[in-house]
């Protein structure tokens, strides 16, 4: 079915895959990574996963939809979808984003000058289904002809036809989580037309009026983090364990004194990390401490509330989640009476604190937010701490977070740094707000269910992959030791992944890691090597 | 065609193209308020647009003063809508039709203000408006902007069959748009070509339609052609073409909008105003009874 793959096959009502991808279809790699032989297989779905989830789009099941029991029961979610379409068009229910998505809906010529912007749908062998304006195309004829007045008379003509059936929407459902959210589709639009944007739109719809989202974002991610404080699971006695140990590592490591402050009213700083860098790299935290205390400044963590894990899965699906969350980031600053929140290294983080949440935090909720990256900026050239960039001499490439990069403009204050203190920087190609998204974002990096994780890293990730390789083209081998540098949770989550699937590790040698590392690397009170070169 | 039937039948066309552009102007500039979604680059951003930076990158960047380049954003606006730039950089093989066509759109609209500035002229007296030199700009850039506006609709239309990218999302509607720009534009060729008087007679049109004079005559060939080009005027507010329109939007309302709440500035007036309007979102987690508003739910106790 998929030769040819009109926009309305989405509606053809069974359990056929409508596209199947695997991975004989993708684009190739660079040596030595470029023999099909040695592309990894996908995991098997079993016998019964495909009985029970439905799995009608493209073979992949990322958000594991049980199958219904009955017509009424399809009947009923096609119902719920029917009337969430016509929230999305209402001022109350969607002032969030109705200008946006309007615009988004009622004007695009279909040009598909977006189309080559995105990895997804390059990458994936050029898949129609994830052509950019495939799924915006289907809701806008959902939306012409079932929300709008006169629909079912005019969409025909005006929009062409569309089915709304269950498999209609469960294919859509999965289809919003084939999309990073990355916009790098809505750069291209000459219109300014924004398909991510519609990506997401649909999430919420699923989630906000069917109650459909996937667990790792939802029950384990907002859910979680609204009743315990992390995404994590770390409540706040457990966080400030995990801290104790981390500060003791980096004393034992670096010979520095490191101690992190807890809840100090009226610090200058509030610094939020994600808290899966407690978790996942420690190293990451703890090189904040070291440096924040080598700087001098008046900084503190919160252990109040969500205070301490600046996650925010909100932003990818949820915006009543993303207002819960982000309230609460506010209080805990708030109640400390800092100056301003600190973003740590999360580009998500970055997004949804700072401008996503600038119309919602208003009176005294309205606390100043910055990057991390200007502040680091700010300490690194100083004079406050001394460097020797000769301890980073080796290959040095910038991964850039979608989130902060061409989300939030924020592009100069890292690169500074790294020309700095790496002799050996190279940009990627295209970098900047040009990037390509690391194949994790809008909430990927954490979802791994049935087949899900090899989409994501061998499709998702497929132009990054490639991106890192060429940046190193000219030391290749695994003779060199080389570091990509992620300041973004998220995305070191990815790129994890991703270099462990094609064991980069021990072919390339290349690992990858934050920013605030290669800092630490290069400061001469620290007198061993602070990066360690191993996965991690 | 009676003059009294074509002049009749160009008022309400332009009534309708004017009403409808109007509205449809006005209910995207009235949408609320939304949460910030900009995209760099951010051409207003002084010193820092040429690499997408944006005054997130300054240290505690609210004590600076933000500085825009407002001559950066025009001159962007110009690249865009004059050379179609977007297009060129992502879209080549569409641009070597969409660039002729939408150029000779704005040729005819440059030979419309023209005319209508002659007509205007010449009723208020002054006779040389409508002099042989003045008819012959009009006529010539009519030319121009139906050959390049014909080519450009001919090779667009071309394109939604031939090429496989776009004849999978061509819906009738956008064929019937490319056909009725292609009538308009070649029924205005043929009126051309068949007067050298041309440009005098839609001129003496334009002052008919001014001043109601019903015995306007015009050659059968050029009234279909007024009427073809104004029925397009009067189409185009209910269709996807008033993408230019949106445009303005899409940019400055959207991809541009990264104005930062002020305390007690219209933007958070306005944000508080929105959050208590009601949420009626169905979804479990919502907890929503048709009475909570967005404040309601954002902020309820959500630990167990």
């Amino acid at each position: 079915m998929s030769t040819k793959l009109r926009v309305i096959d989405i509606s053809k009502r069974g359990d056929e895959v409508l596209c199947p991808v695997g991975p004989e279809d993708l684009a190739p790699l660079p040596p030595p990574y470029d023999n099909p032989e040695h592309e990894p297989a996908w995991k098997e779905l079993s016998p019964e996963t495909k009985e029970r989830l439905v799995c009608n789009l493209d073979g992949v099941i990322g958000l594991s939809i049980p199958k219904p029991t009955d017509a009424a029961e399809e009947e009923e979610y096609v119902e719920k979808f029917r009337a969430g379409l016509k929230k999305l068009l209402e001022k109350n229910n969607n002032w969030t984003f109705l200008q946006p998505l309007l615009l988004s809906l009622d004007y695009c010529v279909n040009c598909q000058s977006c189309n080559d912007a995105c990895p997804v749908f390059t990458a994936s062998g050029r898949k129609e289904i994830y052509r950019p304006t495939y799924r915006a195309e289907v809701l806008r004829r959902l939306v012409a002809k079932y929300a709008k007045p006169g629909g079912k008379l005019f969409a025909r003509f005006t929009h062409g036809d569309i089915e709304l059936n269950w498999t209609t929407i469960t294919r859509l459902y999965e289809l919003c989580y084939r999309c990073t959210l990355c916009r790098r589709c809505a750069q291209a639009c000459p219109i300014g037309l924004d398909n991510g944007l519609i990506s997401r739109e649909l999430r919420k719809l699923f989630s906000q009026e069917l109650g459909w989202a996937p667990k790792e974002l939802h029950e384990k991610g907002t859910v979680l983090q609204l009743e315990v404080g992390s995404s994590t699971g770390m409540n706040a006695v457990v966080v400030k364990d995990n801290i104790e140990f981390i500060d003791e590592d980096m004393e034992d490591e670096t010979g520095i004194k490191v101690e992190t402050p807890w809840d100090k009213e009226g610090a200058d700083v509030l610094l939020i990390h994600n808290a899966g860098e407690i978790l996942a790299w420690p190293e990451n935290p703890g090189a904040f401490a070291i440096i924040l205390n080598a700087a001098g400044i008046d900084w503190t963590l919160s252990s109040d509330g969500l205070g301490y894990d600046g996650v925010n899965y909100g932003l990818f699906y949820d915006d009543v989640q993303l207002a819960r969350v982000t309230v609460k980031h506010a209080e805990a600053a708030k109640k400390l009476k800092v100056n301003k929140i600190v973003a740590g290294e999360c580009g998500h983080q970055h997004k949804a604190l700072m401008t996503i949440s600038d119309r919602v935090l208003t009176g005294d909720l309205a606390v100043a937010r910055e990057s991390c990256l200007p502040l680091l900026e700010e300490i690194v050239f100083s004079g406050k701490i001394e460097f020797d960039p000769s301890k980073n001499d080796f290959p040095v490439t910038l991964h850039d977070p979608c989130n902060i990069v061409r989300n939030l403009g924020i592009v100069e204050p890292q690169r500074r740094i790294l020309r700095y203190l790496c002799p050996q920087f190279r940009e990627m190609t295209p970098h900047g707000v040009d990037n390509y998204c690391c194949g994790g974002g809008s909430g990927f990096a954490v979802m791994s269910p049935n087949n899900f994780a090899d989409w994501r890293i061998s499709v998702g990730s497929r132009v990054k992959m490639k991106q890192i390789l060429d940046a190193f083209a000219d030391q290749p081998g695994p003779e060199v030791k080389k570091y990509l540098c992620a300041p973004c949770s998220n995305c070191k989550g990815q790129l994890r992944d991703l270099l462990q699937y094609y064991d980069v590790l021990e072919k390339s040698n290349i690992t990858y890691g934050g920013l605030v590392e290669l800092i630490v690397n290069a400061m001469v009170d620290v007198k061993e090597p602070f990066i360690k070169w191993e996965m991690h | 065609m009676s003059g009294s039937i074509l002049i009749v039948m160009s008022w309400a066309l332009l009534a309708v193209f004017i009403v409808a552009f109007v509205l449809r102007t006005l209910r995207i500039a009235r949408l609320p308020v939304h949460l910030r979604w900009e995209l760099a680059p951010v051409p207003h951003e002084k010193g820092k647009s040429h690499y997408g930076g944006s005054y997130l990158e300054e240290y505690e960047w609210w004590t600076k003063p933000r500085e825009k380049d407002r001559l950066n954003e025009l001159f962007f606006m110009f690249q865009e809508i004059v050379f179609l730039k977007s297009v060129w950089e992502h879209n080549r093989r569409l641009w070597w039709f969409s660039f002729p066509f939408h150029i000779g759109m704005y040729v005819l609209i440059a030979a419309a203000a023209v005319l209508l500035l002659g007509g205007g002229l010449q009723l208020a007296g002054v006779e040389s408006a409508g002099s042989g030199a003045w008819r012959d700009a009009v006529s010539l850039l009519a030319g121009v902007g139906f050959a390049l506006g014909g080519i450009g609709a001919l090779g667009l239309l071309g394109s939604r069959f031939a090429d496989p990218r776009l004849r999978a999302y061509t819906t009738p509607a956008a064929l019937f748009n490319l056909v009725l720009l292609l009538a308009v534009f070649a029924s205005g060729a043929l009126a051309l070509a068949a007067s050298q008087a041309f440009a005098g007679q839609v001129t003496g049109f334009a002052v008919a339609l001014l001043t109601a004079d019903f015995s306007v005559v015009l050659p059968g060939i050029l009234a279909v052609h007024v009427l073809l080009a104004l029925l397009f005027l009067a189409y185009l507010p209910f269709s996807r073409m008033m993408h230019f329109v949106a445009k303005y939007f899409t940019y400055h309302q959207v991809r541009w909008d990264d104005e930062p709440l002020a305390a007690g500035g219209r933007l958070e007036r306005e944000a508080v105003r929105l959050l208590n309007q009601p949420v009626t979102w169905a979804g479990p987690h919502v907890k929503s009874d048709g009475r909570k508003n967005w404040v309601d739910v954002a902020t309820e106790e959500m630990k167990t």
